[in-house]
């Protein structure tokens, strides 16, 4: 399953989520993060998209999860945060 | 005796080539080898710069550009799409440990967009920083910035809009709904200004430049020295140019 969406950050930019994941386990298989947010450094995105692949598309392992990779790669994100993310990525499941 | 920054002028180059060459200050400022650094430049042909977290296909409506002859390039630095035409750019370049560059990123923003607005206050126009990276006059943004920290270093980037032309910009850039395209367009008409529109009559593009060189002087309380690329600064923005900026591979890479 394929899917997208774009969700307005309160206070902050647009966040747009391009996903598939598996709709028999809600297994998130890939994910694409893009918007007009700043995020630092601007690499740890794509490590990020990698380490969410395999993922329940679920609100509180994501949120787990999203917190955990911003810590271990010291992410600060302007425009953006981790509650906002997920509310993306959740609005994607169908 | 004030501090002496170097003032770069690097006229109008492509859209590979401005931020090559941005890229090339910071590596080389990042080494030590060339002082902070302020750059004014312009854009031909016209071109379109998306944030590096965008999707390309998202935002350009390429065959549009390839049409118009408009020329579009991925950021190293966040933020939205913008249409480079009738602006000045400016870039600043700078230790992240040099004292007159708050540790905060909002705060360096604010500080950085204040030589812009000084600048902006010596052509006339009374502006006010209107997080998280855009200056406005009268209500309306007139300058759009985005920054990025590599190498312990930091690149700010921004415009200051001359004059606009949304029409000509929406029909570069894609919409999410085609629907509500009128609308958005007029809604844009309405947040956005520029030097032009704001003053009522054309300003030069070397006119605002010597405003803005006074305004990063006033803010920063130092002297900008006219100066040139160095020799390695030259031959690691052609790379760049060549291997990063003007590559599929880059571009297309989100």
């Amino acid at each position: 399953m394929r899917s997208q969406s774009i969700y307005k950050v309160p206070q902050g930019k647009l966040l747009k989520i391009s996903l598939e994941y598996n709709q028999d386990n809600n297994v998130i298989k890939n994910i694409r993060i893009t918007g007009d947010f700043f995020a630092y450094p601007e690499e740890a995105i794509e490590r990020m998209e990698r380490e969410i692949n395999g993922t329940l598309l679920e609100k509180k392992q994501l949120l787990e999860k999203i917190h955990s990779i911003i810590n271990v790669d010291h992410i600060h994100f302007i425009g953006l945060d981790a509650e906002s993310l997920v509310q993306g990525i959740l609005m994607c499941k169908q | 005796m004030k501090e002496q920054w170097r003032l770069l002028q690097t006229g109008l180059n492509t859209a590979f080539s401005n931020m090559a060459i941005d890229q090339a200050v910071l590596v080389a400022n990042s080494d030590g080898m060339v002082p902070p650094t302020v750059r004014f430049y312009g854009w031909m042909p016209p071109a379109i710069s998306i944030g590096y977290f965008q999707s390309l296909t998202d935002e350009i409506d390429i065959q549009a550009c390839e049409r118009f002859g408009v020329n579009y390039v991925r950021r190293i630095t966040g933020g939205g799409a913008v249409f480079h035409e009738k602006e000045l750019t400016y870039s600043i370049v700078i230790p992240e440990s040099h004292i007159k560059i708050p540790k905060n990123i909002m705060e360096s923003y604010s500080r950085i967009c204040g030589a812009i607005m000084k600048g902006l206050q010596y052509l006339g126009i009374e502006s006010d920083y209107a997080p998280i990276n855009d200056i406005v006059a009268g209500g309306r943004k007139i300058s759009g910035n985005a920054q990025t920290r590599k190498l312990q270093t930091v690149l700010q980037h921004g415009t200051v809009l001359m004059d606009v032309d949304v029409d000509k910009m929406f029909s570069l850039l894609k919409i999410p709904n085609e629907k509500i395209k009128d609308k958005l367009i007029d809604d844009v008409k309405q947040r956005v200004t520029s030097v032009k529109h704001f003053l009522g009559k054309e300003m030069r593009f070397t006119q605002i430049a010597e405003a803005m060189k006074v305004g990063f002087e006033e803010e920063f309380q130092v002297e900008l020295i006219e100066g040139m690329l160095s020799t390695g600064e030259l031959t690691l923005a052609k790379k760049l140019e060549k291997e990063r900026f003007s590559t599929i591979q880059w571009n297309h890479r989100r």
